[in-house]
Parts: structure tokens; C-alpha cells; sequence
């Protein structure tokens, strides 16, 4: 990210969808990750992104929930460096893997059912 | 031809809202018990849906953002969840109802009993959202959903005294028989049915899924603003069809068999079998919107790639929600529960949860962030707000009035 234009945290990147170079969907921004700059005050390193991140805003027992299914796994953490657009999506500049979640459902069901990986047809 | 095609979007997502299984019945039950007094609130019910369906497509078209991903933004992720659960537990009531309702057709047709034609029905729905392309479907349902226009027909045939519906639905009050709780409760009914908010998860994420533009903003407004009034249309077909043939018998509509009567007596067994496929199609529909907005309200939420746009595979999570969706609804069908009453409390139910979902859309079709030059203007805003304001007074009255009528009976 370059550019000298000030975001408000809360109301410009909180809880948006992040997208890939290909428009693919990558995740909600659940939290954003910030660091000391050394002066006293703090940036925002990376967003933050997945059950637990997410699980830890909403509270309560759906909270806890969210943050059990997680499991062991981190969040997933995407350095603010590989931002390229922050507009009503986050864009990323580099693709990422699916997350966990979604490569074990689909190697597990959706690939076994037959026509999963054709484009739907007329 | 091709412009009717461009338009289907809006006429399937509107079949969804105004004519399917729970709204077939409601609207002939509606005019076989009230006339055509209850008229006025699906005339409302049709602005409503147009000024918000509007807003939520021009976001869509502009910065590609669907009705939920504006939800989680602007509620945040604990308002978010709480519209999740109950967009999404009405919406599953729905599609349960119309896997049911597709049955109940063609046990009509059969005279085969409908629960042996519930697993094929589902099986059916969940085929057609596995392969089948977006366009192609919608293009399938809408127009054949059209078929239901035989009521209007048969409304026409049976030549009534014009003077006197225009009497009945320009004197919005009960008649002697029945009182203002069941006159407001199916009013909600009504207005619930008609601003239903799968609609706006579905036509938002339809113009997504086909990747609707800065350019298409022409087409989105064409989906609205016909596609709705002609779903509003057939509603209004079936109360006067009803209205006229049933009321004066002081029959109460409570099954497909009955709400088809006015058109198997006017027209025929021709017009049967055209409000059949007419009936078919509408739940068969509306089983797709319904089974669709599941996986799109759940997905858009967490973030997940969702859509029909891309292969199954790449969205996995997506996919299997919707999977998983169908197969619930049909072990709950499976208990034998009436599929009509499911979504007559799910209506009304709705009704309940509007608010939540209709404020973001609001909020966001005023953000530059989202829309640049076009945001509201104040015409939009005007109505928009005092749309909020009914939907509002219709949320905090439903359930009251669902115990205090019995469900409006």
C-alpha cells in the first residue's frame, strides 16, 4: 500500500470481503493485526482472517464456538504489504491457497460427486 | 424475445416472493376470504421490493457487492450473525416448503401422494443448482412461472362485476364476517411475503453471478421494474380469481386443489394443465432461489468463494451448505408436516427479521465507498425511508398478532 490517504480502520476494512488478482474470494477481513511503529504509536501489520479471528469479535457462545472450530490452526494472516485496493473489496496482489476448511471439503465431498469440476453446463 | 430474456432475473426472484407455495395460498385464501380488500397491500408491497431491489442491484452492478457482504459490513460481525440466523432459518423454512410445494403439484398432476415425490423433487432442485448454468435456469423457471398468468385469464372468462372488485379493493377494511387482527395479520402476510428478504440475497447475487457491470445498470433497472409488478401481477390474479369463484361460497382456500378451482371452472382441463406447469414452475423456482440464498447469505457471511459462476470445486464450502440445506428440508418434510403451514409461519416470521436486512441497504446505497457517482438520490432516500418506516411497524407487529389471531385463523 502506498499513498497517503488515511483509513479508518473500522469503517473502511473491518468485516470486507478480500478478494484475489482474479476476483476470487479469499476471506472476510475478521481483525486486523497491529504492531508498535517504534514511536509510541501503532500500525496496521496484516488483517486477520478466519473462525477464530472472527470467533473473538462476536463473543459469546457463538463466539466460542467459532474460535473451537478453528481448532489448533492460526488465522490466517495476510501482511498489509500484499494489499493493492482498498475499496468497497480488499484486493490482494498475490493469489493465495484455499484455506484448510475449504480444501478438506473439497477433496473430501464436493470433488467425489460427480460434474464437480466442470463449468455448469447449458 | 431477447428482451424478455434479459429480465428473467427479476421475474424468477419475484415469482419467489409473490407466488410461491406459501403465497399461492395465502393470495387465494386472501381473496376467497377478504376479496379484494387486502388488494391495496400488495400494490405497497410491490414499491417496496422495487426501490430496495434496486438499491441492492445498482451495488451489486457497480462494486459486484451481494446483499449479505453489505450486512456483515455495516452490522458488524455480531448484528451480522444475529440477521444470519434469521434470514437464513426463514429462507431453509421456505425452501422446505416449496421441495413440498413441487411435490404437492405433481401429486396434483399424479394423483401419486407427495411425499413419494419429495426425494425426487429435491433431488431434482439440487441437480439443477449443481449444473445447471445461472442464465439458463432462470430463464427456465421465469417463463414457464408465467404460465400462472392463466388466473388472469380465467378472471376474464368469468366475466365478473367489475364494479364490484373495484368496490372490495378500494375499501381496504374487513368485512362483516372477520375482524382487524386477522385483516392486519394477513396484511403482514402479505407484505412479508412481498419484501421477503431472500429476494434481495437473490437478485443481488444473480446480478453478481452474471457479472452485471456499470453498464448493465439499464438492464438491472428493466429486471426491477417489470419483473417485479409482473410477480405483484399474479398475486393479484390469484386474490380476484379466488374472490370471485370462492367467496361467495364462503369456501377458506386451504389446498392447491381448491385455489385452482376458479381456472379448472372457467377454462377447463386446458387451464389446468397450464396452472399446473404455471404452479410447478413457480415452487420449483422459488426451491432454487430459496436453496440458493441459503448457501449465499452463509457464505457471503464468512467469506467463502460462493456462486454458479465458477466450477463446484472452487467452491466447495458453498456448495456443500446448499447440499446439506436440501437434505434437512427433506427429513423434515418427511415427518409429514404441512408444507403450506411451514411457510405461512415463515412469512410472517419474516416479517420480523425485515428491518435488519433493509437498514444496510439503505445505509450502503448512500456510500461513495461503494457506489461513487451513483448513490441515492433524494427521491430514493424519500421512499426508502418511509419503506424502513412500514417495514418497521410490520416487524414489531407480526408475531403479535400471529398469537393474537392464531395465525389468522
Amino acid at each position: 500500500m502506498s499513498g497517503g490517504r488515511a483509513y479508518d480502520a473500522h469503517l473502511h476494512l473491518l468485516d470486507r470481503q478480500i478478494i484475489d488478482p482474479d476476483g476470487r474470494m479469499v476471506g472476510k477481513v475478521d481483525d486486523v493485526e497491529l504492531a508498535p511503529d517504534g514511536e509510541g504509536g501503532l500500525y496496521l501489520a496484516a488483517l486477520l482472517v478466519g473462525p477464530a479471528a472472527l470467533g473473538r469479535r462476536v463473543g459469546g457462545r457463538f463466539g466460542r464456538l467459532l474460535v473451537r472450530l478453528q481448532g489448533r490452526g492460526e488465522p490466517v494472516r495476510i501482511p498489509l504489504e500484499e494489499v493493492t485496493e482498498i475499496g468497497s473489496a480488499v484486493r490482494l496482489g498475490t493469489r493465495r491457497p484455499p484455506p484448510g476448511s475449504e480444501h478438506w471439503i473439497r477433496d473430501h465431498v464436493v470433488a467425489r460427486i460427480p460434474g464437480a469440476s466442470v463449468e455448469s453446463d447449458e | 424475445m431477447k428482451r424478455l430474456l434479459a429480465i428473467t432475473l427479476g421475474i424468477l426472484t419475484a415469482i419467489g416472493g409473490f407466488v410461491d407455495i406459501g403465497d399461492l395460498v395465502a393470495n387465494g385464501l386472501v381473496g376467497a376470504r377478504f376479496g379484494l380488500s387486502l388488494a391495496w397491500v400488495v400494490i405497497v408491497g410491490i414499491g417496496g421490493i422495487c426501490v430496495y431491489a434496486e438499491m441492492c442491484g445498482r451495488v451489486a452492478a457497480i462494486s459486484g457487492r451481494p446483499v449479505f457482504d453489505i450486512v456483515r459490513e455495516r452490522l458488524g460481525p455480531r448484528w451480522g450473525v444475529t440477521n444470519l440466523l434469521a434470514s437464513f432459518l426463514i429462507t431453509f423454512l421456505t425452501l422446505t416448503a416449496e421441495i413440498g410445494g413441487v411435490a404437492l403439484a405433481l401429486e396434483l398432476a399424479s394423483s401419486v401422494h407427495y411425499l413419494l415425490w419429495v426425494p425426487l423433487a429435491a433431488f431434482a432442485v439440487w441437480v439443477v443448482i449443481w449444473r445447471v448454468r445461472f442464465k439458463r435456469m432462470e430463464e427456465i423457471f421465469g417463463l414457464l412461472g408465467l404460465c400462472l398468468l392463466a388466473f388472469g385469464v380465467a378472471v376474464w372468462q368469468l366475466g365478473p362485476d367489475w364494479g364490484a372488485l373495484w368496490t372490495q379493493a378500494t375499501h381496504p377494511a374487513p368485512d362483516g364476517s372477520e375482524g382487524w387482527p386477522t385483516y392486519a395479520f394477513w396484511g403482514i402476510a402479505l407484505f412479508g411475503a412481498a419484501m421477503t428478504p431472500y429476494e434481495v440475497f437473490f437478485f443481488s447475487s444473480g446480478g453478481v453471478e452474471e457479472h452485471w457491470s456499470r453498464r448493465d445498470l439499464g438492464t438491472m433497472r428493466a429486471n426491477v421494474f417489470i419483473g417485479f409488478p409482473l410477480g405483484g401481477l399474479l398475486s393479484l390474479c390469484i386474490m380476484a380469481a379466488t374472490a370471485i369463484v370462492l367467496l361467495p361460497r364462503g369456501v377458506e382456500v386451504e389446498t392447491l386443489d381448491q385455489l385452482v378451482t376458479p381456472v379448472t371452472e372457467s377454462l377447463g382441463k386446458v387451464g389446468l394443465a397450464v396452472v399446473l406447469i404455471g404452479i410447478f414452475a413457480a415452487t420449483f423456482g422459488a426451491a432454487l432461489e430459496t436453496g440458493l440464498s441459503c448457501g449465499y447469505t452463509v457464505a457471503q457471511y464468512f467469506g467463502w468463494q460462493w456462486g454458479k459462476y465458477v466450477r463446484p470445486r472452487e467452491a466447495s464450502r458453498f456448495h456443500v451448505t446448499v447440499l446439506l440445506t436440501i437434505l434437512t428440508g427433506v427429513l423434515i418434510l418427511c415427518t409429514t408436516v404441512d408444507p403450506v403451514l411451514v411457510t405461512e409461519y415463515s412469512i410472517v416470521l419474516s416479517a420480523a427479521a425485515l428491518p435488519l436486512t433493509y437498514l444496510p441497504i439503505l445505509v450502503v446505497a448512500n456510500d461513495p465507498d461503494y457506489l461513487g457517482e451513483h448513490t441515492n438520490g433524494r427521491f430514493a432516500n424519500t421512499v426508502g425511508t418511509v419503506y424502513l418506516g412500514i417495514v418497521l411497524v410490520a416487524s414489531l407487529a407480526a408475531i403479535p398478532l400471529m398469537i393474537v389471531t392464531g395465525a389468522g385463523g
